[in-house]
């Protein structure tokens, strides 16, 4: 397995992946002509052609038979454009010391405080694929690359997890406060949004804070609480040193988690080494592996041992980074020490 | 006959009585002597008060059954309301929520706390026993205090608003309360109205919301209190607004009661009262019923007669009338029709 940049060549099968995904990946379109626009861009984003501002990463999960397995997606910056709206969950302390009243209200402020920083999303893998280390490659590749590329991202990486839903697939959230200023369904809202009409929504939002004492308690129950579904990437991502600093959706009030990007640990961790071909034994831990390009960017994940400044892999793992013995790469163990010895 | 004039130390235990049964909502008649007192005693002074603008002054009115002594109802002007302390309300407006790349405009109305009616004169503490609800003294004790401002006007605002108190249960449940002051005060809304009476207002200060409250995010029984009223308030309410005032977008922060407004120039018991003299003699053809004041400061009465009243001409009173109004012949007196 790989990652790549995606290619326009990838068009049907990405479409194909993504009407699978649908309804819980609204920022893939599930339409094929504005789906064939953002691979365009995507590779025009990986030539160096766009500012950062408009920078859409689109990666590409790939076997060795060429089929596309899975999709993930990294953004030069949000809110450098249009704006970024975030509620960030604060407190409102109403304290009368005469009466001994002293309340302490979370409160809604609407924010742009992560304008600028860099956002993974879109993360799809085929529910067939769902095991080794393939969640972890399509996610975490997105990493090693902002590692090598830190110049074009934000100081911090940021992810917005879907929301709590309820059994209907509504959102608590939504129903409690969205809809009183859109009236409209989350699911169409939703949809708008996926279309790119984000801020334009934000836009019909409440600018003062909002006392989360007047939701529903529904409503107030949710707020910064994943949906379900996205367990396994939150996992994932908190391994790697994402936490949520207290940034929810507007829409859903799912969690918004980050890092500073030098805290991550692929980014901490990951150092350039020289690529030796030889035979790792089969207990060499798992690698991920860039092979340091940025249109022609490689990342896979393999066994690999480190000998001084080489890193020793096998000829299957060189050829799918496509890169001669001696060339650079840059690296890091899959897993944390950590990690690895609970997986031992 | 019952007459309305300025209260007295004296009037105390009375008005106590009135306090203890009037409203939870009528936070200016606190169920407490020595409030009530300091009320008493600041009303004198205010009546004895030499007055160049209008300020903090509050002229405070007791019904007094003149047989009997008992005192049937009891209503305050305060001259200044956020004179002395911040008078606080709700404001209800539409905020617009618009997307011209969605097609989408519409207005939420959010309420928000505001100062914008401190300067008005506040008409407030109106309380009358059951048995005179919906009387002509009823009309006697809310409208003398008009009669009172349009004979001196110049101790008052040429604005005049009076809150009227919001929809409360029988248990003293007010649905607005509890979606809305309770998150901020943790006090049940009797307990909150009390200490609304009693202390001084700066904990309103720092208990309220500062922010703006959505009204769609409240509870449908809360939405439903918003500018309600009381059905002990409803009188009050009719009265006033029969005299021109009308509701405006001002909300009390408590029970969510709507608020009247009116400019003295519009009011009709100042506007089409008349001025006249007193004629003392039997009144042989009463044809109508008037709301009839002495224009007195201090001596301030005023009752309900039936007259047979000609514009322009002296007015007859009869013995009991000049009496109660404490007028003799050749005095100055207003009266306006019932």
């Amino acid at each position: 397995m790989i990652v790549r940049p995606v290619q326009i060549t990838d068009l049907p099968a990405l479409f194909t992946l993504v009407r699978q995904a649908v309804p819980g990946l609204t920022s893939l379109p599930a339409d094929e002509e504005r789906l064939a626009n953002r691979i365009r861009w995507a590779q025009r984003t990986f030539a160096g052609q766009v500012d950062r501002a408009d920078a859409d990463y689109l990666f590409v999960l790939e076997d060795d038979e060429q089929q596309v397995m899975g999709v993930s997606a990294l953004t030069g910056g949000v809110g450098l454009r249009e704006p970024w709206y975030n509620y960030r969950v604060g407190l409102t302390v109403s304290a009368s010391v005469d009466l001994g009243i002293q309340r302490q209200i979370p409160t809604l402020f609407l924010s742009n405080e992560l304008t600028g920083q860099s956002e993974i999303c879109s993360l799809y893998l085929r529910p067939d694929q769902r095991q080794g280390s393939n969640g972890r490659l399509l996610s975490l590749g997105r990493l090693l690359f902002v590692a090598e590329f830190t110049q074009l991202f934000g100081n911090r990486i940021i992810a917005e997890l879907r929301g709590s839903a309820d059994e209907r697939g509504g959102s608590p959230f939504w129903d409690s406060l969205g809809r009183h200023f859109f009236k409209m369904e989350f699911s169409h809202a939703d949809h708008l949004s996926g279309q790119g009409n984000r801020s334009f929504i934000a836009e019909l939002m409440p600018r003062q804070p909002l006392y989360t004492c007047l939701l529903t308690e529904q409503a107030q129950a949710v707020i910064g609480k994943a949906h379900p579904n996205t367990e396994p990437a939150l996992k994932i991502l908190s391994a790697e040193g994402f936490a949520h600093k207290g940034y929810i959706d507007i829409f859903d009030g799912g969690p918004v988690i980050e890092a500073p990007v030098s805290a991550i640990r692929t980014v901490r961790d990951s150092r350039p080494l020289s690529l030796a071909i030889g035979s790792p034994d089969e207990k060499a831990p798992l690698w991920l592996i860039h092979n340091r390009r940025l249109e022609n960017c490689r990342i896979t994940c393999a066994p690999a041992r480190q000998v001084g400044n080489s890193l020793v892999v096998d000829r299957l793992t060189a050829k799918r980074l496509q890169l001669q013995p001696g060339d650079s790469v840059r690296a890091v163990p899959l897993l944390d020490q950590r990690q690895q010895a609970v997986a031992a | 006959m019952l007459v309305l004039r300025p209260v007295e130390l004296a009037d105390l235990p009375q008005l106590q009585r009135l306090a203890r049964e009037s409203l939870v909502g009528v936070t200016s008649l606190p169920d407490d002597s020595e409030r009530l007192r300091e009320k008493i005693l600041d009303s004198c002074a205010s009546f004895e008060k030499d007055v160049e603008a209008h300020g903090a002054e509050n002229y405070f009115f007791v019904l007094e059954d003149l047989t009997t002594r008992h005192l049937a109802g009891c209503s305050e002007i305060l001259a200044t309301a956020g004179y002395n302390e911040p008078f606080y309300s709700l404001r209800n407006r539409h905020f617009t929520s618009a997307s011209r790349e969605l097609n989408i405009e519409h207005g939420v109305p959010a309420l928000s706390l505001c100062h914008d009616l401190s300067g008005h004169t506040l008409l407030r503490g109106f309380h009358i026993d059951a048995a005179q609800v919906r009387s002509a003294h009823s009309e006697l004790l809310s409208r003398a205090r008009l009669l009172f401002v349009a004979a001196h006007a110049r101790r008052f605002s040429d604005t005049v608003i009076t809150e009227i108190v919001g929809y409360s249960s029988d248990e003293g449940h007010s649905p607005f309360w509890d979606a809305v002051g309770k998150h901020f005060f943790d006090l049940p809304y009797i307990e909150a109205e009390r200490l609304c009476g009693l202390q001084n207002r700066s904990f309103l200060a720092e208990l309220m919301p500062q922010y703006p409250i959505y009204v769609p995010m409240l509870p449908q029984a809360a939405q439903d209190c918003i500018g309600s009223i009381h059905p002990d308030g409803q009188e009050a309410f009719d009265i006033l607004e029969r005299e021109g005032f009308e509701t405006n977008s001002y909300i009390d922060l408590f029970d969510g009661g709507p608020t009247l407004f009116a400019r003295t120039s519009g009011i009709r018991s100042i506007t089409h009262s008349q001025c006249g003299v007193t004629q003392p003699g039997l009144v042989i053809d009463a044809r109508g019923r008037f709301l009839v004041s002495n224009d007195s400061l201090k001596d301030y009465r005023a009752i309900v007669a039936d007259l047979d009243y000609i514009p322009g001409q002296p007015v007859t009173l009869d013995t009991a009338m000049c009496e109660a109004l404490k007028v003799t012949e050749g005095s100055p007196i207003r009266l306006v029709a019932l």
